[in-house]
């Protein structure tokens, strides 16, 4: 063997020696699963028998047109997420602000006690929020008669609904103003100072002069926000149970139903892609669309 | 100057009634945890009237928690040791080696950021299945690799690019193997990613639910603490006091990683907001 040769084998076997421990682990446990829920999703599969059998598209078109609780989830879904990406981000980056434009003492407590829900599994999360929407909620009711907290927040498909997005606001506020309290801080103290000195009020100096440069904080948290919303399971699992009926079934706990609980493997595929296709398309929209707007200070 | 100060004292009390607000439902888990069963269906929102360990005694014992706790530790360490490993050498190697190959493979590595953990667990169960990987904590930690690993080779392949070469090109001159080198030279130099990696995954791996359910299930000896929760909280039904109780057992670990690694997670947590 020439030295050339074995001097650039010697150097493949290095670099896959690094790199195969990973790439089989992710293709195992993803890059597999993931085109074989492609390949069931045209399948009609049961998961305990061995066998499948093709059926071409009836799965999608089953999902489509023959599913209402489908469809409700999906509609579901997506009404969640504008609501929980709106209020987070818009919450989120009011608070960061506040806190980074002020002179306020103790900043940095502020801002690790906003993010301690963010610590707590959303399975415990659920579970103290059932507590706060019905035992809370009713002492207060009784104790203060305000009708807000007589309402029925887990009863009501519409309050229902509300209920989760409130809960997911909460908990994930506090991640969220670390990174625009990151953004905030790499906004340059001239370019302030010059805005000011120019005549620009507080209000038009966050829009005119903060917001533009704060874009590439805005494109993370928003892609962040859609794509865990979109994808949302735990919180609701222990929190509504999907309920009442189904007003509250996102996609991927209705996936988890078909599947899991009756059993149809092949058509919970065929939701699964479904599923992977809304977050995809959304996602890559948004990020086209905030990356146009990127500027430098 | 005055002016100043006095709305500065607003902005304060402001955000102080909003953090007030805010934290209130934690509040009030810490006051049930210690009340009495009729005292929290009486008496929800005011101070307990005496701070007895009862409750979390009972829950300590019906949530088995030393053993739960153990069964996540030990899929936390696993996971969290073998992603480290894992995408350390992969996030290193595919920064440096600069061909065609290396990019698609790590492209091929970081593309599930943007997969849904929804879209193929279905799949993902049958295999495990298959590979024996169901019902026991290895195999649960073991499957944490695969997901954890894209995002860390992520972060590990963006730092390299910032660590000069000269010092590896000196190393190799003095015959240093290329695992060695990495072991003892480079991987220290990483020391930064690694704190990041390590707390993302850690508590990612430690809260999460989904997969523990699909992989351990009901097998009552390997319950990770979310499994443990999800299954002692329904069985209770309306027991608030002891859900109290059993949610801050639950926290009070995760509590301590944050505190420890607070700088690193914020560092961290903005690297994995990338995470999709």
């Amino acid at each position: 063997m020439n030295k050339a040769l074995k001097k650039k084998t010697s150097h493949v076997l290095e670099f896959l020696g690094f790199t195969m421990p990973a790439a089989i682990a992710i293709l195992l446990f993803v890059g597999i699963p993931f085109l074989m829920c492609i390949y069931y999703s045209f399948r009609k599969w049961n998961g305990i028998q061995k066998g499948s059998s093709f059926i071409g598209i009836k799965n999608y078109i089953r999902a489509f047109t023959n599913d209402s609780t489908f469809l409700d989830s999906i509609a579901y879904t997506l009404l969640y997420a504008v609501l929980a990406v709106i209020f987070i981000n818009v919450l989120a980056l009011f608070l960061s602000v506040i806190l980074e434009q002020s002179k306020v003492f103790a900043k940095g407590l502020f801002r690790a006690a906003f993010y301690i829900p963010n610590i707590i599994s959303l399975i415990i999360i659920g579970f103290v929020w059932k507590f706060i929407f019905s035992r809370a909620f009713e002492a207060i009711y009784s104790s203060t008669g305000a009708a807000l907290f007589g309402w029925s927040w887990l009863g009501e498909p519409k309050l229902a609904v509300a209920s989760t997005v409130l809960v997911t606001v909460w908990q994930a506020l506090g991640f969220y103003m670390l990174i625009y309290v990151a953004g905030l801080q790499s906004v340059p103290d001239d370019v302030l100072e010059a805005a000011t000195i120019d005549g620009a009020g507080k209000v038009r100096r966050f829009f005119s002069v903060i917001l533009p440069l704060i874009v590439p904080s805005l494109t993370v948290c928003t892609f962040y926000s859609i794509a865990s919303s979109l994808k949302m399971f735990e919180l609701i699992f222990t929190l509504t149970g999907g309920g009442p009926g189904s007003a509250t079934t996102s996609v991927a706990l209705d996936i988890y139903n078909t599947a899991f609980n009756s059993n149809q493997y092949g058509y919970g595929s065929a939701k699964s892609v479904i599923l992977f296709i809304l977050v995809a398309v959304i996602t890559i929209l948004q990020v086209t669309v905030f990356k146009e707007r990127e500027v430098e200070a | 100057m005055t002016k100043r100060k006095s709305s500065s004292i607003l902005i304060f009390i402001f955000l102080l009634v909003v953090l007030a607000v805010y934290l209130s439902p934690l509040v009030l888990m810490v006051f049930g945890s210690f009340k009495s069963y009729s005292e929290i269906m009486s008496n929800v929102l005011s101070v307990p009237q005496s701070f007895s360990m009862k409750n979390f005694e009972g829950v300590f014992t019906s949530m088995n928690y030393p053993k739960s706790f153990l069964n996540t530790l030990i899929v936390t360490v696993i996971g969290v040791v073998g992603i480290v490993i894992i995408s350390s050498m992969a996030g290193y190697k595919l920064s440096r080696v600069k061909t065609r190959y290396s990019y698609i493979l790590f492209l091929f590595c970081i593309m599930p950021m943007m997969i849904p953990f929804q879209s193929f667990m279905i799949t993902l169960v049958k295999i495990a299945r298959q590979m024996g990987l169901i019902g026991n904590l290895y195999g649960l930690g073991i499957i944490y690799w695969g997901l954890g690993a894209p995002l860390s080779i992520f972060l590990y392949h963006g730092f390299v690019k910032s660590i000069p070469r000269e010092l590896e090109e000196c190393a190799m001159l003095d015959g240093c193997s290329p695992l060695r080198m990495f072991v003892s030279i480079i991987f220290p130099m990483l020391k930064p990613v690694t704190a990041s990696v390590i707390v993302v995954n850690a508590m990612w791996i430690w809260n999460d639910f989904l997969l523990p359910l699909l992989i351990i299930g009901s097998s009552e000896s390997s319950k990770t603490l979310q499994l443990a929760a999800y299954g002692f909280m329904g069985q209770y039904k309306m027991e608030w006091q002891n859900i109290m109780a059993g949610a801050i057992l639950i926290i009070i670990p995760a509590l301590i990683i944050y505190f420890i690694f607070q700088k690193n997670i914020v560092k961290g947590m903005v690297a994995g907001a990338v995470k999709g």
